[in-house]
């Protein structure tokens, strides 16, 4: 298994600095939430696709199509639970939910995709090393670069474990629900047991490399802003402020509508 | 000692929450620029012992603590590890667990960057030291993705960035197969060379040693001896009661009753020219003869393997098409580089994996239509590494987990899981916990839960990875018992004098082929082919083969010397 979703490629979105793209993501969550009319959605849309276009991360998109899909499916369905409006159609689905309902949608799809950009062009030493330039504690970010760097560990232990209860006479696929939990236990208890006993080991070996032996260090990996990541930023404010602005004089709302 | 850089002063050390001391008073004098090797049995306090070189001990590990360890002036007791790591590096053999970068060059530079390295500096060590394990090609890649030889060799070279006067090293070979343990052997011998830099090795190999400068024995705790490889290495029984493996070639002279005990291949021939001895042809002959009616089989194979191709889903064709048969009450070896298919060949053999292209038969029903659940009955398979299946809190429900999962009647477990124990040299260890025995007894324990269900085939992963000598041999005494009482045995090896000693048979794997297969003392015979596999026979075979006859024991060569 293998959930790494960086692409080896150089393109001009793998080029900007990791602080850039992290609040790349981070804007475009402020100007999707701000409206309830998906037309107003559509502008930052388009700008999160050409992302994702320039950054070459459609394949990564096409790796998360079935989840991309049931959100969207069940999105469009349960985002009517949550609103009403004054235009009836169908059963509980009125015009102005309706339309609610695709914006909701839209504004998750979309974050999932802008994310998937993140991933898809940062490196998760560069991601970690922008956190920390961007005021995130050192010990902290280094927990989460570890825990990155445990997953396919672990994912390749779960993989022999289970072949050696398989071996033994293991069936993980027939029985009802209760009796398939029950079945994981000869599972996750070696799982649990070997990552322990190499987490011993670990804490070891961080010490003997002198982790945490002064309190200043040397940051290897080097990030630079430069030009493109001002202009980048700089377009990217000047959107969101537009988006804030418009959100202020009223507009991308939508008539009739009331939330629950 | 004028040159000293690390004197350990009548050290003692004892766990929190046990009762007995780990180490026992040990004082050792080791001067700048030594290689030296520290042997013993499982538990005997090795890696306690070099845990106390960088403060592990007494800093990460808590326990009760007397004496005093002083490296290069600095008492361990009153520095921390941090500081310590400045002077000496460990490497362990874990080498999945010591790698924390999600990158190659990352990975050495982690050392230096905790003591505030200026980054260009960094980036000349990582050059330097890159180079210097042979991994400059993989500077980008990703940590996992390599294989555990490049992974140890990793771990080397980020310990070694960070400059140390020491390295400690704590079985790094111990998990890896013949060509990545060969690499790690080079490097070491290239860093002994350095005068700068003192080794300190925990070594199971005893082959391996003879480039050290000493060897220091430990047992329970105690300092037994400590001298030049000459002093030690000629005491065969003294080895052998500590549970470090004698070479073969000494212990073959030492047996003959002979004063002069040399040590190598080469020193070996010179030596057996000197005594005038002969190996007696008739004997020789007796013994092929004996042989070769063992290795008659005019019954059907109980598993046969036609033309096995496996491709993975990832497109990676591991195995290109083996035929390979394996008869009744036979004892087989599977051997072969990491990654050369024989895992992936051994896992067809009972259904784990089914081909995609050719057959398998088992006892005349093909694997494709019945599926590891089925075949599991027949055929056992004991995984590696024991902590990968055990997870039961008592010995017994561990055993039984089999025989209930096929839902044998309750009486006939408790019958089952008797025998599964008694075989395994268990008997009355029913209530205890499995995770408080040892690695060797985890091993039995799991061998023990899949005899449990009854197969008629053994396979055994790696049976003898991670023993010391004593509980190797214990360990195959065991499988050669289960084989003489009926079972069929197929196991999967990297130590050859275990195949030596205990296979019938031997099927070379490489590249997904069948690079040899035979008798094995016809396989270790080919010396040459073999060598293409980066797999060399034990000294002693070695030996034997440079006489012209090819001897699998000392024993068995003792039985046709004439002397004269």
């Amino acid at each position: 298994m293998n959930i790494d979703f960086y692409i080896d490629t150089d393109t001009v979105i793998h080029r900007l600095d990791g602080r850039t793209k992290i609040l790349l993501f981070i804007f475009s969550f402020v100007a999707l939430v701000l409206f309830e009319d998906p037309l107003f959605i559509l502008p930052v849309a388009l700008l999160i696709l050409l992302e994702n276009t320039l950054a070459r991360a459609w394949v990564n998109i096409w790796r998360i199509r079935f989840l991309l899909l049931i959100l969207s499916v069940s999105g469009v369905i349960m985002w009517n639970l949550f609103a009403s409006g004054e235009t009836h159609l169908f059963w509980f689905v009125d015009l102005e939910s309706l339309q609610y309902s695709l914006a909701r949608t839209m504004v998750i799809l979309l974050m999932i995709i802008s994310g998937m950009n993140l991933l898809s062009t940062t490196r998760n030493e560069e991601l970690v090393l922008a956190m920390i330039k961007l005021g995130l504690p050192y010990r902290v970010g280094f927990a989460i670069s570890t825990s990155l760097r445990m997953v396919p560990t672990i994912s390749s232990s779960i993989y022999t474990i289970s072949q050696a209860q398989r071996s033994r006479g293991l069936d993980l696929e027939s029985g009802n629900i209760l009796e398939r939990i029950k079945k994981y236990v000869p599972l996750l208890i070696p799982v649990f047991i070997s990552t322990i006993r190499s987490t011993n080991v670990f804490g070891m070996a961080l010490e003997s490399k002198g982790f945490g032996a002064r309190d200043d260090r040397t940051f290897y990996l080097k990030m630079d802003m430069a030009t493109r990541d001002y202009v980048t930023l700089t377009f990217t404010v000047a959107v969101v402020v537009f988006c804030l602005y418009i959100n202020f004089l009223d507009y991308g709302n939508i008539a009739g509508l009331t939330k629950f | 000692m004028p040159d000293s850089i690390v004197s350990i002063r009548d050290l003692k050390f004892r766990y929190r929450g046990e009762k007995k001391l780990a180490l026992d008073g040990i004082s050792l004098e080791i001067s700048k620029g030594e290689f030296l090797v520290v042997m013993g049995a499982s538990e005997a306090g090795k890696s306690t012992l070099a845990a106390c070189f960088n403060g592990l001990i007494p800093h990460y590990m808590k326990g009760a603590i007397k004496g005093e360890v002083i490296v290069q002036g600095i008492n361990t007791a009153e520095s921390s590890v941090p500081q310590l790591a400045q002077n000496v590096g460990i490497v362990f053999q874990d080498f999945e667990a010591q790698l924390f970068s999600t990158n190659v060059e990352l990975e050495v530079a982690f050392g230096p960057e905790n003591f505030a390295v200026p980054r260009e500096e960094i980036g000349r060590r990582i050059e330097e030291n890159l180079q210097y394990v042979g991994l400059e090609e993989f500077r980008n890649r990703a940590p996992f993705t390599l294989s555990g030889g490049q992974k140890q060799k990793l771990a080397i070279a980020s310990v070694l960035a960070m400059q140390p006067t020491i390295l400690v090293m704590d079985e790094p070979t111990t998990d890896l197969d013949p060509i990545s343990k060969q690499g790690i052997f080079d490097i070491t011998n290239r860093l002994r060379r350095r005068d700068d830099l003192t080794l300190i090795v925990v070594e199971h190999e005893t082959e391996e040693a003879l480039n050290a400068d000493r060897i220091a024995l430990i047992k329970n705790g105690k300092l037994v001896q400590v001298g030049t490889i000459e002093e030690i290495l000629k005491q065969v029984e003294l080895l052998e009661e500590l549970g470090v493996m004698p070479l073969g070639i000494p212990k073959f002279f030492k047996k003959m009753g002979y004063a002069r005990l040399p040590l190598t291949p080469d020193a070996g021939i010179e030596t057996f020219h000197q005594t005038g001895w002969h190996i007696s042809e008739d004997k020789y002959t007796q013994l092929l003869d004996k042989e070769s009616l063992t290795a008659q089989h005019d019954d059907q194979p109980i598993i046969r393997c036609r033309n096995l191709e496996h491709t993975y889903p990832n497109g990676v064709q591991a195995l290109k098409g083996i035929d390979l048969d394996i008869y009744e009450g036979e004892i087989v070896a599977i051997v072969g580089q990491n990654g050369s298919g024989k895992t992936t060949l051994v896992k067809h053999l009972n259904g784990l994996l089914t081909p995609t292209s050719g057959d398998v038969i088992v006892h005349g029903l093909h694997t494709k239509e019945q599926g590891v659940f089925k075949i599991g009955r027949k055929v056992g398979y004991v995984f590696q590494n024991p902590d990968h299946q055990i997870f039961s809190e008592r010995v017994y429900d561990e055993i039984a987990f089999g025989p209930r999962l096929r839902e044998v009647p309750t009486e006939e477990v408790d019958t089952r899981v008797k025998e599964a124990l008694e075989a395994v040299g268990l008997t009355g260890f029913e209530e205890e916990d499995p995770f408080s025995l040892t690695k060797s007894g985890r091993q039995r324990v799991a061998v023990a839960s899949v005899l449990a269900v009854q197969p008629d085939v053994l396979i055994l992963d790696e049976p003898t990875t991670g023993l010391d000598y004593t509980e190797q041999r214990s360990m195959m005494e065991m499988v050669r018992r289960l084989n003489e009482q009926g079972s069929t045995i197929i196991f999967v090896t990297h130590h050859m004098w275990v195949v030596a000693e205990y296979a019938q048979r031997v099927f070379v794997i490489k590249d997904g082929r069948i690079l040899l297969k035979g008798m094995t003392r016809n396989v270790f015979a080919q010396e040459e082919i073999l060598k293409a596999s980066y797999l060399r026979p034990p000294h002693f075979v070695q030996f034997s083969n440079k006489l012209g006859k090819t001897f699998l024991s000392p024993d068995e060569m003792i039985s046709c010397i004439e002397r004269g």
